[in-house]
């Protein structure tokens, strides 16, 4: 079934006026497809799905949990998470507290890959880690930090990377040992993560188009990784506002490997490395 | 000018044919380029660089929302999907693989057809796979000009013949022909 741009644009006004949801200046192309797939994951023509979406707010909830895309993994694009170790989170070693914002951290990957950099660099203990998603089931799935060995074990290797070796020293190793933070188990297939990472962030929902800091803290560093590329054009330069105000002077954002910040707000962050850092 | 953009598909064995490709462009070829070439899922960098190399134009792994412009070259970075939006933007997705494949060579030739109609060329080379047989049709249905390479040219035959069955094309071309139908834009 193809989706027309009449339909298209039907789906995202029944949302916008029957919920609490505006999904208008998402990025036209991905939202096209995820509308495509829900249409025939449930077998449904576009008028029941609106009228669903009109009466029965359930269901809302249900299709903005389709529709939102939660790919992530642990220690993804490791040369970030080496800036992250060696170049950005060192300028925080002598912060009181540090604040850390992981918005849109789907399933958790992201949160435990820094809480286990962290730890390894002393810094746990003083940091507080806000971790937020529009879908409550990824929270869920963080919080219980329970994944599936066979799909992730590609990323044990992510995980010496960052972990054991030092980019720029080759003679340091670290022998540090996965069941320091996870548990393997092979015949169940799964990872699980330890009480002491599990219980560390504050999760919560959170709608980065609609909400603004629902926190009520400021950031030293907020990581915000293949979410706005869902976004269009303007509705990311009002994601950068929303990031620019709730950063500390120097505070640092740190973006997709193929995420920028083009138009106005380029000038209000300086780009260093891997990180924007407000100036 | 008839054309807006090109935009080029491949896998298995298309590697040298896109390096040959962007190696006889004349640096001030007219038309924006994307590529969408299926890697290995491990490999992440070095793929932009190799590519680079003997390119006459500069060859890049887009951001998104990045705008296309004439004489350069965009590659579909590892694991995502690229896809044109209005006002000749790139954008980037990490949704789920199609027909197994993240790029996926349809839902750039798809989107791409969606934005340039008439005005795009679309190129299937050498691949172990069907990806991009329907992108290409897409982009015959609005118009534009499809290119599929020689499959007795072809490392890799499936792709090329996977297209052909799906559409009936422009031209079937080897390298040679398709580099010179490239110089005379």
């Amino acid at each position: 079934m193809t989706v027309t741009d009449q339909d298209f644009q039907l789906f995202i006004y029944a949302l916008k006026t029957s919920s609490k949801y505006d999904f208008s200046e998402y990025s036209e192309k991905s939202l096209k497809r995820r509308l495509t797939k829900i249409l025939a994951d449930n077998k449904m023509t576009l008028n029941i799905l609106i009228s669903k979406i009109k009466n029965d707010q359930e269901f809302v909830e249900k299709i903005i949990k389709e529709i939102t895309v939660n790919t992530t993994e642990l220690f993804r694009d490791p040369q970030v998470w080496h800036a992250l170790r060696y170049a950005i989170l060192p300028k925080l070693k002598n912060n009181s507290v540090i604040n850390i914002w992981h918005a849109g951290c789907s399933t958790g990957q992201e949160v435990y890959s820094m809480m286990i950099v962290l730890n390894e660099m002393g810094l746990l203990e003083k940091t507080k880690l806000y971790a937020t998603d529009l879908n409550e089931d990824v929270i869920a799935q963080a919080q219980k930090g329970e994944y599936k060995y066979r799909f992730n074990i590609g990323y044990l290797d992510n995980f010496d990377k960052v972990i054991k070796e030092n980019p720029y020293n080759y003679e340091e190793y670290y022998d540090v040992p996965y069941e320091k933070y996870f548990t393997i188990d092979k015949p169940s297939d799964t990872i699980q993560m330890c009480n002491m990472l599990r219980e560390k962030p504050i999760y919560k929902k959170h709608d980065l188009v609609k909400e603004g800091n629902t926190l009520y803290v400021k950031f030293d560093l907020i990581l915000c990784r293949n979410v706005i590329i869902y976004f269009n054009y303007n509705l990311q330069s009002k994601v950068f506002d929303l990031f620019h105000r709730n950063l500390y002077d120097n505070g640092a954002l740190v973006l997709g490997m193929h995420e920028t910040i083009l138009g106005s707000y380029s000038v209000k962050f300086q780009k260093k490395g891997h990180a924007y850092y407000k100036s | 000018m008839k054309y807006r953009a090109l935009i080029i598909g491949g896998s298995a064995g298309s590697f040298q044919i896109v390096t040959r490709i962007l190696n006889s462009l004349n640096p001030t070829f007219p038309l924006p380029v994307m590529l969408c070439l299926h890697r290995l899922k491990h490999v992440r960098s070095g793929f932009v660089e190799a590519l680079s190399l003997k390119s006459n134009i500069p060859v890049l792994e887009p951001c998104d929302k990045e705008q296309l412009k004439p004489g350069k070259a965009y590659l579909a970075p590892a694991n995502y999907h690229m896809f044109v939006e209005l006002a000749n933007r790139i954008a980037l997705s990490t949704d789920e693989p199609v027909n197994h494949s993240r790029p996926s060579i349809d839902l750039s030739f798809i989107t791409a057809s969606n934005a340039y109609r008439d005005k795009l060329i679309g190129i299937i080379l050498s691949g172990a796979n069907r990806d991009g047989a329907f992108g290409l049709k897409k982009v015959a249905d609005n118009g534009g000009v499809t290119i599929v390479q020689d499959p007795t040219e072809s490392e890799v035959k499936t792709m090329p013949e996977s297209a052909l069955q799906l559409t009936k094309v422009d031209y079937v071309y080897s390298t040679d022909q398709i580099i010179r139908f490239l110089q005379k834009l």
